[in-house]
């Protein structure tokens, strides 16, 4: 008994204050702590029927680049239509910065947008700033997941795709065919933890 | 039990000064202007919100387009939060425009052929122009100062002065008035109600 209300006298309050200190280190982020970081949970949620839930909250995400392969320079129909703006969490991205790779539980998500109603054949449209192309409507959902248990016959990361349309996207996806995604990933940027660092200046750059 | 008793207030401690470090380094929020009235460089813009981001090649600009070449604009998420609401920013807005060059590509219009088609992959940083909305010390362009920090490779200008109306101001007046000086029809998150 004694014990206990020396713990409470003294041990307690220090705890308190420590968890004072790391609840508002947990809100405010720790974009340097990678190990902290890791240990927070993945933004990628799985249903029972081991879909993945459509991301949410990630247009304020850090955007790390957005290539853009029109349908006008691919025969009418680009494989990923048209501009590809993807997203990633600042404190996975600081980690892949870090370390080269990223965090368990990572997820990327890539949104696709239409160009602006095309007047060239090629798609793109003059504007004040030049002739070039704009975003133009939503147009689809692709997603991959770092899970090296779940995902272990892809290098780790699954891929799911929400469509490739307008608005609204599926609710939830189940894993692309290896055929689909993974496959053209482990080919090309297996070195690269399955992703197209090249085309992401703030992936690629130091 | 001391020892408990330091080890716990070492971690808060710890926790505490790794908050004040990451605020205070990585990110400054909205303008700061010196003294001779210049802007300075914003920092930490890459992790605000995008908005969109358009791509003017120089290929298909005669060589040399007046914004070289993928166009990337940031608003801090608070701003843009107001501006969906309101549809006007508010008082202190800074939306920045980062640019990159393409990775070069075979082809004449610049474009480069990859596993995911041909198209336009961004290639190294080019340049930053900025815009702040502060209705007192810009009345005389619709409230909005417009400033580059050069287009060229990193390191961008570490303060800049605002541009003259013409490089700038007159264009957006002419062509953006209505929406608050910004191209709403370039960034579908300006005009789509969705998180």
């Amino acid at each position: 008994m004694g014990r206990a209300r020396l713990r409470g006298k003294y041990v307690y309050p220090g705890i308190a204050l420590a968890a004072i200190g790391l609840a508002a280190a947990l809100v405010i982020g720790l974009p340097d702590r990678p190990a902290l970081a890791q240990s927070q949970q993945s933004s990628a949620v799985f249903l029972p029927d081991g879909k993945l839930k459509l991301p949410t909250g990630f247009r304020n995400w850090v955007f790390v680049g957005g290539p853009l392969t029109p349908n006008g320079l691919n025969g009418g129909k680009a494989n990923f239509p048209e501009f590809h703006n993807v997203y990633v969490e600042a404190r996975n991205l600081d980690a892949y910065k870090k370390t080269g790779s990223f965090p368990e539980g990572t997820l990327i998500v890539k949104e696709l947008t239409l160009v602006l109603k095309p007047t060239f054949p090629d798609g793109s449209r003059t504007e004040p700033s030049g002739r070039g192309f704009f975003n133009g409507a939503f147009n689809g959902i692709d997603a991959t997941v770092k899970d090296t248990k779940r995902f272990a016959k892809t290098n780790g990361w699954g891929f799911v795709t929400f469509g490739h349309h307008a608005l609204p996207y599926a609710a939830s996806a189940a894993e692309s065919s290896v055929s689909e995604c993974a496959g053209c990933h482990m080919a090309n940027v297996a070195k690269t933890d399955m992703t197209w660092v090249q085309f992401y200046p703030l992936l690629r750059d130091k | 039990m001391k020892s408990r008793w330091n080890w716990a207030c070492a971690l808060s401690t710890v926790a505490m000064l790794a908050v004040t470090g990451s605020s205070q380094s990585s990110e400054t929020r909205g303008a700061t202007f010196t003294k001779a009235g210049e802007l300075m460089l914003p920092k930490g813009y890459r992790k605000w919100m995008f908005i969109g981001a358009s791509i003017t090649p120089n290929g298909l600009n005669s060589g040399s387009a007046p914004f070289p070449e993928f166009h990337s604009v940031y608003v801090e998420l608070d701003n843009f939060r107001s501006y969906q609401k309101n549809g006007k920013f508010p008082e202190g807005t800074v939306m920045v425009k980062e640019l990159s060059l393409v990775q070069p590509g075979k082809h004449p219009d610049g474009s480069l052929d990859s596993a995911s088609g041909r198209g336009y992959f961004p290639g190294s940083l080019n340049g930053l122009d900025v815009m702040v909305k502060d209705s007192a010390r810009f009345s005389k362009t619709n409230n909005w100062g417009f400033f580059t920090f050069g287009h060229h490779a990193q390191p961008y200008n570490a303060t800049a002065k605002e541009s003259s109306t013409t490089e700038c101001a007159s264009c957006h007046i002419a062509n953006v008035a209505k929406t608050d000086m910004v191209w709403v029809r370039y960034y579908p998150l300006l005009s789509v109600q969705i998180d």
